[in-house]
């Protein structure tokens, strides 16, 4: 039988959403399930009942969490897309604003995180949610499957005063080095794996769009930044390890 | 008085219509958004460097955009000029952008409508639609894969990208690539002349309502020397009297914002009589007289020259001819030779713009940073925000209209189609 589908979004950039459309499987997807739901290309006004909901998009707003928990009670498994909705996302990095994980307001059966989903762990994930599967994430870190791992220095004594690499670096032919001996803050040891190291590979240090390898997210976080030796400038910059989640520790 | 609002759908993103009635009369019409998401102050004390991949967090369907006017900012601010090559691949990766959104647009959002509209046909599922011509569907998928995949060979994703930095592109493409692009471009030119193929046996000969006429307005857009260029080129404003040329640097004689809060003031024309995008990349370059392209025109019954409903056609002709640009731009010489990416060096002045055509329009950023680099002040000006004044005064214009003679639950249905008409980029709006 068909799986019933709602895509919605909340507060987002939508760009999880227009990674779904790019997908090698999305015609098949669109194919294979009933997308009934999806305000982006359906009319449908009210809800009904679904077995699988993916919601983009953090919650800023009363509205939302009313919305979000009628979708809990519509569908059978309900996912967060992206990490607005897994983590709080981007917005956070605001001084007036908070956005909020959907697992703050209702059980979430899985997240699909990455600011978007990289493509091959999203498609992954369609696929196994097709096949009333659960969705499986790499409880590793970045610097695991790494291609500069081999430099990595365990104590972190480089002092890390850059947010990206000098352009003369990327003009380089040499093979470039670990970015936190080259005095390049990279995240890739507090952040999971299953981009394929997306950013590292094209010379640009991880930011840790996929979140935390494990549950203790806050507090891996806060060791490292504990470990690391960062520049006074960077100690006091907002939003380097709270990119894309809501920094709970610092504000309370 | 009677307030209704209600979700539009087949939209980006969330917005509301919301409908005022005072007795038996409609007293307003608004394209209610959701809350600003306050990026202009997101902005605020972050390194220059990191500025662009926050930037580009604006809008997952104009992030290449988004991230590509960021960098022009803080290229000029620190007086430096990417290699030839970059500036290149970034106007790859915009054509990429704007294939994908285009399309989008065009087949889920509107095709529906205008089947509707000009033809009395109902689609009420994406299923419908599909079926409704399976060549034209497989055309469609064809070509948001071919934007998508452009963008995710030279940016690193299909979304947000990766190698666009300050200073040009981190990224040389291999022949190779360049190669399985070029049989993408090939395959995506005869599924877009399909499309425009399409568009012209349905509706050409049909008459759009008037309701859908632009009244007299101004055209807002980018033009290089008077061609049509997304990337470079001087800011038009173009009425059917006369055009103003201007640089981007001298922007405040014309318009300008106040910080945080939505919309955008011209000084000498109301907005509401203003608009930018394809309809006005048109009245302000004509690409409808390139030699290749001007055909497609005659076909089309000139009544909807006029109308915003030609919006979809021209969205169609730019995809067409921003995929033969992109061939040409994949036959020069310099794209996979080496190049360095200029040093930023020394900040040269503490404020910055820059411009670019959005998908949807004029699109541009000023910065004012300080000797720490950081970002003091962040001013975003985004098309959808220049044209929803328009859009407000037109949906209402058209509502009053409807309203004499018809139930309020189809106005609300029927003034849906001219927002999604006007194609709105609400996670760009609300930034
Ligand atoms: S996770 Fe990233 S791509 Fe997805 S909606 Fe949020 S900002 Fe956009
Ligand atoms: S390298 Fe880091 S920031 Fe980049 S896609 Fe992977 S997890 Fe996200």
């Amino acid at each position: 039988m068909e799986l019933k589908i709602l895509i919605i979004s909340m507060t987002s950039c939508s760009g999880c959403i227009s990674t779904l459309f790019s997908l090698d499987i999305f015609p098949q997807f669109f194919e294979k399930t009933k997308i009934a739901y999806f305000p982006f290309i359906t009319d449908e006004e009210k809800l009904d009942i679904y077995d699988i909901a993916l919601i983009e998009g953090c919650i800023t707003q009363e509205s939302q969490i009313r919305l979000i928990q009628e979708v809990r009670r519509a569908a059978k498994k309900v996912y967060s897309l992206g990490s607005c909705a897994a983590f709080g996302g981007i917005i956070n990095l605001s001084k007036k604003k908070e956005g909020e994980p959907l697992s703050n307001y209702i059980e979430v059966d899985g997240i699909i995180p990455g600011c978007p989903p990289p493509s091959s762990l999203f498609g992954n994930c369609l696929i196994n949610l097709l096949e009333n599967k659960m969705i499986k994430l790499s409880n590793k870190n970045q610097c695991y499957s790494c291609p500069l791992r081999d430099g990595l220095d365990y104590e972190y004594k480089t002092k890390i005063t850059d947010l990206i690499p000098n352009n003369r670096d990327f003009n380089s032919t040499q093979n470039p080095k670990c970015f936190l001996t080259r005095g390049i803050l990279c995240l890739g040891p507090v952040t999971r794996e299953g981009c394929e190291n997306k950013c590292i590979i094209r010379g640009m240090p991880c930011e840790g769009c996929l979140g935390s390898p494990s549950k203790s997210l806050y507090s891996n976080i806060y060791n490292f930044l504990s470990l690391l030796n960062l520049s006074d400038d960077l100690k006091t910059y907002k939003g380097i390890f709270y990119r894309y989640s809501k920094p709970l520790l610092i504000k309370r | 008085m009677q307030k209704i609002v209600e979700p539009c759908k087949r939209i980006e993103n969330n917005g509301n219509i919301k409908i005022l009635l005072k007795g038996t009369n409609i007293d307003h019409v608004e394209f209610e958004l959701p809350e600003i998401r306050g990026f202009e102050n997101i902005l605020i004390k972050k390194k220059v460097h990191d500025i662009p991949r926050i930037a580009s967090r604006i809008c997952g369907l104009c992030h290449a955009s988004q991230a590509i006017v960021s960098n022009k900012v803080i290229e000029d601010m620190y007086g430096i000029t990417p290699p030839s090559q970059s500036i290149i691949l970034r106007r790859i990766l915009l054509i990429g952008e704007l294939i994908k959104s285009h399309i989008m647009h065009y087949f889920f959002q509107s095709f529906p409508d205008l089947l509707k509209i000009i033809n009395f046909y109902e689609i009420s599922n994406p299923y419908e639609l599909m079926q409704f011509d399976p060549q034209l569907t497989s055309s469609v998928f064809d070509l948001i894969k071919l934007g998508s995949e452009i963008d995710k060979i030279f940016g690193g994703r299909y979304v947000h990208l990766i190698t666009c930095i300050s200073g040009g592109v981190i990224y040389k493409p291999s022949q190779l690539n360049i190669n399985l692009i070029r049989k993408l471009l090939q395959k995506g030119s005869s599924h877009a002349k399909y499309l425009i193929g399409n568009f012209i046996k349905l509706f050409s000969t049909k008459t759009p309502p008037i309701s859908f006429d632009l009244p007299k307005i101004n055209y807002l857009g980018l033009s290089n020397h008077g061609f049509y260029d997304r990337y470079k080129g001087k800011i038009v404003i173009k009425n059917y009297k006369n055009q103003l040329y201007f640089s981007e640097k001298d922007y405040q004689s014309y318009f300008n914002k106040d910080i945080g809060i939505f919309g955008v003031t011209f000084h000498q024309n109301n907005n509401i009589g203003l608009i930018t995008g394809p309809i006005a990349r048109e009245k302000i370059n004509q690409i409808s007289v390139i030699e290749r392209i001007a055909p497609y025109f005659k076909t089309i019954n000139e009544n909807w020259n006029n109308s915003i409903l030609f919006q979809n056609f021209l969205e169609l002709i730019e995809v067409d001819h921003e995929i033969h640009q992109c061939l040409k731009l994949l036959n020069d010489d310099s794209l996979n030779k080496c190049y360095d990416l200029p040093d930023l060096g020394e900040i040269q002045k503490s404020e910055g713009i820059g411009v670019v055509e959005a998908p949807r329009g004029l699109l541009m950023h000023h910065y004012k940073i300080d000797q720490n680099e950081s970002v003091i002040q962040a001013k975003l000006f985004i098309a959808t925000e220049i044209n929803i004044p328009l859009m407000n005064f037109m949906t209402l214009q058209y509502a009053r209209n409807l309203y004499k003679k018809e139930a309020i639950d189809k106005v609300k249905k029927k003034i849906a189609q001219m927002i999604r008409a006007f194609d709105p980029c609400i996670s760009c709006a609300t930034h």
